[in-house]
């Protein structure tokens, strides 16, 4: 049984079709790239995936059971947690408890009942993305690639099996993008399952065994990195634009 | 049956009004992202500004007293937006300044070197009336329901067509982008906050009669404010559509519950909510699925 | 053994109040209030003190909603005013007393915040103010038709606290001021307690970023309306003691201005904080029936526009609210303070 099925999903802005009957499956332990030109709508795709909108057609099923159509935090607590583009943190609270947020979400509640406290496990993420003594400095005090790390340690603190990424690397220098790259190939090893949609495609095809790429939102091509970097079609739609 | 004739024309006269003044409280929001709750007492102004002019304190003809009481609304909007801008950046600050500005004005109204605390009556623009499909309507009504209509015409030509209405819509699309493109955004609040006022006075003049009190502000501004969200908050096709729908929603229970006056303003509001549990936006509002 | 237990109880009150700036005032100031009937002010001033206490229990509820979870409610007074009004009915109908009918009437804002809430989860911003400002506008309306049952124009009598005879007025008002500090007090302590419990950490989430809160796996819909259901229950005691300490219980406990006062209040004291939405009930109610009145005798007409055109002034020269201005200031002058100190210790090294 794959992790996650994504079947015919179809979704429509007014006269616009952002993502256009696009089928395809995860399984677990697997780390699978997501690439394409701006627009062409792979945001939209995390974002049907996790509940944000509702698709006009399709189905998604997560471990066996459909998702499809269930609210946001129901989602999450089945086990699929995402980080955003833009940097959403809360901007009044201090970094620990922006991570506590995870940490008392219902699925964490029941994961941790005897183990640990949420405030822990809190500071156990922290430290894992290297963000300890930031944590009673309240967001907004954060420089961007704290908060990009915050995101992760946020996302990661739901214990999640599949894990989405958007664009991590975005916006961090090459040291960051280092100790990113590294952080991801830890959490593969951990056994955590990602798909992670990325602009950078030098990082990205360095950390993923498969890629799936969209366009207009049509899948246009799926296969590992060497293949898709071949790929008569893909080049023609990145037009060279590959970084 | 002359009841529904009733309905039908009178709905149609408080549709168009209500449509202006809607017009005016959109405006505002559109452009400057300002929820006027003095709106209301811009209203009230317009009318007791024509009293003053028109009998209280001078005896200018109807038509002097009409245009001054306009004028002057629109400057004492432009007063409030003096305040307005210097907290600007806090919404909850702007609340409070122009929740304020209402307080003070009533009061001010208030004042016995002003217009007292009672009731005071308010002249008609014209006498007479005529009697159309079953309803006798008064002059005065045709004249609130002609003007209105062609000032909202007015109103939405200029902000189609006119250099400075494109300016505004530029504004109220991407604030940023506008001000990038050199448009000189806080004299271009000043004059829609111009317009805004002059509408709701306007729209107080015509209707607010035959009595007026220090009080009349709170209907027109509740009625304001639901029309507006119910249409669509910066939309001018939602106020217009939003007004009529409370409009013939407002006379028809006035005209067919018998103790329907204390449920006029419930009414409408009982609508607004309705609408907004379906369209959260408004009926021609964004629909805003996701914020990303 | 007892004075090592005053010792510790000391040491705590230092490390927890003393040293923090804004606890230490407010600590301050509620023991200038508990004493001030000893230097026997008189009743007009115990008049304006416990009114102030009872809108800052009415703004401290709108802040849960507004401050915390980010719900511009501007329709508050419908809980003030369901907690009034069944107070008044209550007594009318069935002769109960007050501390039987007060808490009827928070159960059953409680139960109507819900019942409120609801519409309000599908809308934000202005909307959401707009839906909120409809319902006690509309209660007042359905009130106008049932006359009989509540008194219309003329509202309902409410009993005062205690009786007269045997007790005299000024032992009213005493009681009054008392019983109204004491629900002051222990309503800041709960409404503190929540918003630094793990529920305040998540209303402070969905005022941030409902978005990101979901994102978490929140079920913010269940905390917005908790929101407003723990909103509710502290406007409906505050209005439920309002009617008893007026005598009655009438449609302006329902009016639009009602439901503005909570709103001036925080926001003029500082939104979502603990002291902002106390320090404004406070200045502004001192303001209007006081200092307005005795201090600098204005004619009672001019009155209003002078107390909200100040109201004006001073949103405009602090547009974050005066009392976090305040706070902020004092915080700075105590870093100052600390880094002088650290500077000598490292000279005497």
């Amino acid at each position: 049984m794959h992790l996650i099925e994504v079947e015919n999903l179809t979704k429509r802005f007014g006269g616009l079709t952002a993502v256009d009957n696009v089928s395809f499956h995860v399984d677990e332990g697997e780390i699978v790239g997501l690439i394409g030109p701006n627009g062409a709508g792979k945001t939209t795709l995390f974002s049907l995936i996790s509940g944000f909108l509702k698709p006009d057609s399709g189905t998604v099923k997560f471990k066996g059971e459909s998702i499809t159509g269930l609210e946001p935090h129901e989602i999450v607590n089945k086990g699929i947690s995402r980080t955003f583009q833009v940097v959403r943190p809360f901007h009044h609270l201090p970094a620990i408890a922006n991570v506590m947020v995870s940490c008392l979400s219902p699925r964490m509640k029941k994961k941790l009942e005897w183990l640990k406290s949420p405030e822990r496990k809190a500071l156990d993420m922290l430290e894992s993305v290297g963000l300890t003594e930031m944590a009673l400095e309240p967001a907004e005090n954060l420089s961007h690639g704290d908060l990009k790390r915050l995101e992760i340690a946020r996302a990661l603190a739901l214990e999640p099996d599949l894990l989405l990424l958007d664009e991590p690397f975005s916006g961090m220098n090459p040291i960051e993008t280092d100790y990113l790259t590294k952080s991801i190939v830890r959490m593969h090893l951990d056994g955590h399952t990602m798909i992670i949609v990325e602009h950078k495609l030098q990082a990205l095809m360095k950390l993923v065994r498969r890629v799936i790429v969209l366009h207009y939102g049509e899948k246009i091509a799926e296969g590992s990195p060497k293949e898709i970097a071949a790929n008569k079609k893909v080049i023609e739609v990145y037009m060279g634009r590959v970084t | 049956m002359a009841l529904i004739e009733d309905i039908l024309v009178y709905g149609a006269i408080t549709g168009a009004v209500y449509a202006l003044l809607a017009l005016g409280f959109t405006l505002i929001y559109g452009v400057a992202e300002i929820l006027n709750m003095s709106h209301g007492v811009l209203y009230m102004l317009g009318a007791y500004m024509f009293v003053a002019f028109s009998a209280k304190f001078f005896q200018l003809g109807l038509l002097w007293s009409s245009v001054l009481a306009v004028v002057f609304v629109g400057f004492v909007g432009i007063a409030i937006y003096a305040l307005i801008h210097q907290v600007i950046e806090e919404t909850l600050a702007v609340l409070v300044v122009t929740l304020g500005a209402t307080l003070v004005v009533q009061q001010l109204i208030r004042m016995p070197w002003a217009f007292g605390g009672s009731h005071v009556a308010v002249l008609s623009l014209l006498e007479g009336n005529i009697t159309f499909l079953g309803a006798t309507i008064l002059y005065e009504q045709i004249l609130a329901f002609v003007l209105s209509i062609s000032l909202f015409v007015g109103v939405w030509i200029f902000i189609t067509r006119s250099k400075i209405g494109g300016a505004m819509r530029a504004v109220a699309q991407d604030r940023e982008a506008a001000m990038l493109m050199g448009i000189n955004t806080e004299r271009l609040y000043i004059i829609t906050m111009f317009i805004s006022a002059a509408l709701a006075g306007i729209a107080g003049l015509l209707i607010a009669r035959p009595v007026i009190h220090p009080r009349t502000w709170e209907t027109p501004l509740v009625m304001s404010f639901a029309i507006v969200v119910l249409g669509g908050l910066g939309s001018i096709r939602g106020s217009f559509v939003g007004a009529f729908i409370v409009g013939y929603a407002e006379i028809a229970v006035v005209f067919l519950i018998p103790s329907g006056e204390y449920l006029r303003g419930a009414v409408a509001l009982a609508v607004m909510v309705v609408v907004l549990i379906f369209r959260p936006a408004g009926l021609f509002g964004k629909r805003m699925e996701i914020e990303e | 053994m007892v004075a090592s237990y005053f010792r510790r109880a000391y040491s705590s009150f230092v490390t927890h109040i003393l040293d923090v700036p804004a606890r230490l005032l407010a600590f301050l100031f509620s023991i200038l209030l508990l004493v001030i009937p000893l230097a026997n002010p008189g009743l007009y001033i115990m008049f304006v003190l416990v009114l102030a206490a009872i809108f800052a229990i009415f703004a401290a509820s709108w802040d849960i909603l507004a401050g915390r979870t980010g719900q511009l409610s501007l329709g508050h007074a419908l809980f003030f005013g369901i907690g009034g009004y069944t107070s008044a009915i209550l007594y009318k109908y069935y002769m109960l007393p007050l501390w039987v009918t007060i808490p009827i009437g928070m159960l059953i804002a409680f139960l109507v915040a819900f019942f409120v809430g609801f519409p309000c989860l599908r809308v934000k911003g202005p909307y959401l103010s707009l839906v909120t400002l409809a319902f006690p506008l509309i209660l007042i309306s359905i009130f106008f038709m049932f006359k009989d049952v509540t008194g219309g124009e003329m509202g309902i009598y409410a009993p005062s606290i205690l009786p007269i005879p045997p007790y005299t007025p000024y032992e009213l008002r005493l009681a009054e001021f008392y019983v109204s500090m004491l629900l002051l007090i222990v309503s800041s302590i709960i409404i503190y307690k929540i918003a630094s419990s793990k529920t305040g950490i998540l209303f402070v989430s969905i005022l941030d970023d409902e978005l990101a809160a979901k994102a978490s796996g929140i079920n913010t819909t269940k905390y917005k309306l908790l929101a407003f259901a723990i909103s509710a229950l502290f406007a409906s005691l505050a209005g439920g003691f309002y009617v008893h300490f007026l005598r009655t219980a009438g449609p302006s406990a329902l009016v639009l201005t009602m439901s503005f006062f909570p709103v001036i209040m925080t926001i003029l004291g500082g939104i979502g904080t603990i002291y902002g939405p106390l320090v404004g009930a406070y200045i502004l109610t001192i303001l209007d029936q006081y200092f307005l009145k005795t201090v600098v005798p204005i004619p009672d007409e001019l009155h209003a526009a002078i107390y909200t055109a100040i109201v004006i002034v001073l949103v405009i020269a602090w547009p974050r609210g005066v009392g976090r201005w305040c706070v902020d200031k004092l915080e700075d002058m105590q870093e100052v303070r600390e880094e002088e100190i650290e500077k000598k210790i490292k000279r005497k090294n």
